[in-house]
Order: structure tokens, then C-alpha cells, then sequence
């Protein structure tokens, strides 16, 4: 590392980046405390009165509640599914296991409103065309590519050094996987996860076509809520579902550091 | 040898659950989607959605309009973002976590929270026109909303942290000493920038504008609304066809091409930056 001194110019050009990057986020959370229905500047006066609607208003809570189970579920399959071919895929140099690996990440270029039409009449066919066992199919396809990608990353960067010491010392594979690999990984697939769940959660263009009274996710209601009205309400969720998500980052940066969230993505 | 045959195959064992997994759902919906449009009404030709595509100015306009649209996000994503990343690498110490959060604090909101954001700035009465107004730059609120502007300005704050986080992770494998030995010897700081840093960050540069151009090509929530219109992509069109048309096998034939697209630029560009050397 050059130890130079930092131009103005950088502190002025982050100011003016990080500004266009905050702006949308911060109005939003200024908008969910204002006190008029309708969203205008300057704004007059101050209630928490967007967040009590937001609350119990019985579609956004409902659909919360079906949105962290498809998120926490679609993840917890594709850690299962994605580690191990991960793990087989990620150190070896050959053409074929370059090939599985493109496959495996192909559902990234994939658009996601294509996956989620065509998923939905393909699914359809077998009766699952809107139920819960659809969506989470569906989710589990898109959050499968990251947790791939996220663990290949991670077990390339530690080496195999340690693992070929453990194997050389005498531990069966699998003991090497538990005491070595899963170890070393483990940032891998906490910020792998995180991601597939945040993905998960903020997934509107799957969910849409998924939607039912039983399998509506919260981005579809506020969707279709965004569409007839324009109300702080929606400031007011978005306000909490971020308090959600900062909470969940805060937790695993107090457990992890923050090097990891940053290499998650 | 048979021992060793069965040990080789074995080691591919814990790839096939995720495999079969895709195939089963993913690969298998994809075939049935493409199969899917080439089955018109009957008396049309087994091509006809496709043929509808390549020849309706309708359906071409709206083509490149998808694809001007992601290429000007991708573009400015790289101008805006390849600065960040270098400073997150390069100069950041203590600096550099809160640099991180902030830059992904877009991908921790949620996607109707930006856009409600974007539209509660742009908007006639909104943020932008009332502090415009308040100094007294302009008379009457600009109409900024539902434009082309403000759709790749949403687009490009959705995208900007994938680019900027793509060249981020290449720059770091970067082994100062071989900048450092650029010093010693006499580059100056822009020479050293043109000739070693930038060429050794192609890897990160492509892969951030593959994803931004995926991503941005498939978008379309943000243009919804904060397009308003003034662009018809394909990803609209693929969701009104579904919502009101309900044309589902031109929707088909449209989410067909839209993916055949994405996957030729993706080997394009991955041909490409082999060919350069640097992959």
C-alpha cells in the first residue's frame, strides 16, 4: 500500500456518490413521518400515524409473514443443494467442471420476469402453479446461483493447503470437511445466504406471477397498493422493512465483521 | 484401475443434486416456455410470434429500446462506479466499512422504497422542484418524472453497488508490489492507472457490466414506475401481456428472445475477455 494522501477531489466525488445513493432512502424515511396523506415538500409537521396504518393494515402483515418463510426456506434449500456442488466445483481447472459451473450460475442471466413466467406455466403443469410449493421452487432457483458463486469464491481464496494437511495428517474426508472446510467456508455461506434471503425478500418480478390470496409476498402487495395510491403507508413499511434488514446486517457484522458482508456480494 | 474410474465419478457426486435440481425446474421450464411460442393459434406458422418480432416496427422498437436502455445503465454504472471501487481499495482504511455499507445500502431496501424515493424527489411537487423553486433557479416545477431520465437514473442507483463491488473484489487480487514496481521505475501515478492497474481490472470491469447488463436489461419494476411510458422494453411488455393482453405465447416468444439475448452477449463478452488474455 502507496501511503499517499487522499485529493480532496476523492472526499468530494464519494460526497457527491454517496448523496445520489442515500437521497431516494433518505426522503423515504423522511416521507413515512410526515403528518399530510399525500407526499409533498416542504413537508408539515411530524406523525407517527403512517406506521400505525402501515401496522394493521392486515394484507401487508400477512404477506410479511409469507415473505420471510419463503426467503428463510428457499435459502436454507439452496445452502443445502449449492454448498456441496460448490465445494466440488470450485478448485478444479477442467473444461467440464467450468461447464457444470456456468450451469450452475445460469439462472443469474437469466431476466427474472422470464424465470417467473415461464416457471409459472411450466409449475402450473403440475398443479403448482400458484401455491407456496411453486414460489419457493421458484425463489430457490434464483438464490441457488449466488450461494454457488459466494462458496466457490471463498474456497478458492483460502487455498487448499490446510485441507491437503488434514488429509495428509491422517482425517478421513469427511472429518476434513467438519473440521477444515466448513470452517473456512463459513463466510461463504453466511454471506451467501444473507444474500439469497435479502434477493429473496425484495423479489418482486417471481413473486408477481406466484402471487395468490394464499402465496402473496409483501413487494406484490405493495405493488399493487403503489398502484391506486400514493400515500406515506408505503414509506412507512419500506422504513421497516430496512429497520429489518439493517438489524439482520448489524447482527452478522457483530458476529462476522464486516469484510464478509462485502465479500457476500 | 476400475477403483480409480469409480473414485474419479464419485468426486461428481455433489454436483448432482443442484444439477438435477435445474434440470428438473429451471432447464425444464425454459424448453417449455420456448416450446411455448413456437405453437400459435392454429393456421399460423409455427414461427409466427417470431416472425411478428423480427418485422413489426411495434415489436422492433421496443427491442431496441431494451437494449439501449441496459447498455446507457451499464455505461454509466462503469464511469461512476470505477472511481469507488478504486478508492474503496486503494485509499479507504478506516473509511472503508461505512463505504461498504453505504454502498449497499440500495440492495437493502426494497425495490418499491427506491422507486417510491425517486418518485417522491422527482415528482411536480416533490423535493427537486420545491428546492429548484426555493432558490430561485427555476420558475415552474421541471417535469422530470416519467422520462427516459428519470428511468436510468433509478436504474443506475439499483446497479451502480454490483459494478462497483465486481470491480472492487478484482482490483483487491491486484498485487500492489507490481504498481509499486511501476513507481520505482519511473510510471507516474495516470501511467501506472492506464497500464497496470486498469488492464488487470478488465476481469472485474466485464463482469460488472455482464451483471449490470443483465440486470438492467431484465428490469422493470423501476421503469414501471418511473418510466411512465415514455419506454416500452420487453420486460414491460412481457408484464402487460400477461396483466391485460393475455397473449401468453407472444409473451413467450418474447421472453424467449429476451433470454437468447442476454446469454449471447454473456459469451460474447466472456469470448472476449478471454481472447484479451485476462481470464
Amino acid at each position: 500500500m502507496r501511503s499517499r494522501r487522499t485529493h480532496p477531489l476523492w472526499l468530494a466525488y464519494l460526497w457527491l456518490f454517496f448523496g445520489f445513493i442515500i437521497a431516494p432512502i433518505a426522503i423515504v424515511c423522511v416521507v413515512a413521518f410526515q403528518n399530510a396523506g399525500f407526499v409533498a415538500f416542504p413537508i408539515d409537521g411530524v406523525s407517527l400515524k403512517w406506521f400505525a396504518k402501515a401496522l394493521t393494515y392486515k394484507p401487508f402483515t400477512d404477506s410479511l409473514a409469507t415473505s420471510f418463510m419463503v426467503a428463510f426456506l428457499s435459502t436454507a434449500l439452496a445452502l443445502l443443494v449449492g454448498t456441496p456442488a460448490a465445494l466440488a466445483l470450485g478448485r478444479r481447472e477442467t473444461r467440464a467442471a467450468d461447464a457444470l459451473t456456468a450451469l450452475l450460475l445460469s439462472p443469474l442471466s437469466v431476466p427474472l420476469i422470464v424465470l417467473g413466467f415461464a416457471l409459472l406455466f411450466y409449475l402450473s403443469r403440475f398443479g403448482l402453479g400458484t401455491s407456496f410449493v411453486g414460489l419457493l421452487v421458484a425463489h430457490t432457483v434464483v438464490g441457488l446461483p449466488y450461494i454457488v458463486r459466494t462458496v466457490i469464491a471463498v474456497h478458492r481464496a483460502v487455498g487448499r493447503e490446510l485441507e491437503d494437511a488434514a488429509r495428509m495428517l491422517g482425517a478421513t474426508w469427511l472429518q476434513a470437511l467438519r473440521h477444515v472446510t466448513l470452517p473456512l467456508i463459513r463466510p461463504g455461506l453466511i454471506g451467501g445466504g444473507m444474500l439469497a434471503f435479502l434477493i429473496s425478500i425484495d423479489n418482486l418480478p417471481v413473486s408477481y406471477f406466484f402471487s395468490s390470496v394464499s402465496t402473496v409476498t409483501l413487494p406484490v402487495v405493495m405493488l399493487s397498493y403503489i398502484e391506486s395510491a400514493f400515500d406515506p403507508s408505503i414509506a412507512a413499511l419500506a422504513v421497516i422493512q430496512l429497520a429489518i434488514a439493517l438489524t439482520g446486517l448489524l447482527v452478522v457484522e457483530r458476529v462476522w465483521g464486516v469484510r464478509m458482508v462485502g465479500r457476500a456480494i | 484401475m476400475p477403483a480409480r474410474a469409480t473414485r474419479r465419478l464419485l468426486a461428481w457426486a455433489p454436483v448432482l443434486p443442484a444439477l438435477l435440481f435445474l434440470a428438473a425446474v429451471f432447464f425444464a421450464a425454459l424448453i417449455d416456455n420456448g416450446l411455448r411460442s413456437l405453437a400459435p393459434p392454429s393456421g399460423a406458422p409455427w414461427y409466427d410470434y417470431y416472425r411478428q418480432l423480427a418485422t413489426d416496427p411495434f415489436y422492433l422498437q421496443a427491442l431496441a429500446e431494451t437494449v439501449a436502455l441496459a447498455a446507457a445503465t451499464t455505461l454509466v454504472c462503469l464511469l461512476i462506479g470505477y472511481p469507488v471501487a478504486y478508492y474503496l481499495v486503494r485509499h479507504a482504511r478506516s473509511g472503508r466499512a461505512l463505504i461498504l455499507f453505504l454502498l449497499i445500502s440500495p440492495l437493502l431496501t426494497s425495490i418499491i422504497m427506491r422507486t417510491f424515493g425517486w418518485r417522491a424527489i422527482f415528482a411536480r411537487r416533490g423535493l427537486m422542484n420545491a428546492t429548484l423553486q426555493g432558490l430561485g433557479l427555476i420558475e415552474r416545477p421541471l417535469d422530470v418524472l416519467n422520462s427516459a431520465a428519470s428511468a436510468l437514473i433509478g436504474m443506475v442507483h439499483v446497479l451502480v453497488p454490483f459494478m462497483v463491488l465486481s470491480i472492487a473484489a478484482v482490483l483487491e487480487k491486484i498485487d500492489p508490489r507490481v504498481e509499486e514496481a511501476a513507481e520505482v521505475l519511473g510510471a507516474s501515478t495516470p501511467q501506472i492507472f492506464a497500464r497496470i492497474t486498469f488492464p488487470l481490472s478488465l476481469d472485474g470491469v466485464a463482469s460488472g457490466a455482464i451483471l449490470t447488463f443483465m440486470l438492467a436489461m431484465g428490469s422493470f419494476v423501476t421503469l414501471l414506475f418511473l418510466g411512465g411510458g415514455t419506454l416500452q422494453t420487453f420486460p414491460l411488455l412481457i408484464y402487460q401481456q400477461f396483466n391485460t393482453t393475455r397473449d401468453f405465447g407472444m409473451a413467450a416468444a418474447m421472453s424467449n428472445l429476451l433470454m437468447l439475448l442476454a446469454l449471447a452477449l454473456l459469451f460474447a463478452q466472456l469470448r472476449l475477455i478471454r481472447r484479451q488474455g485476462v481470464l
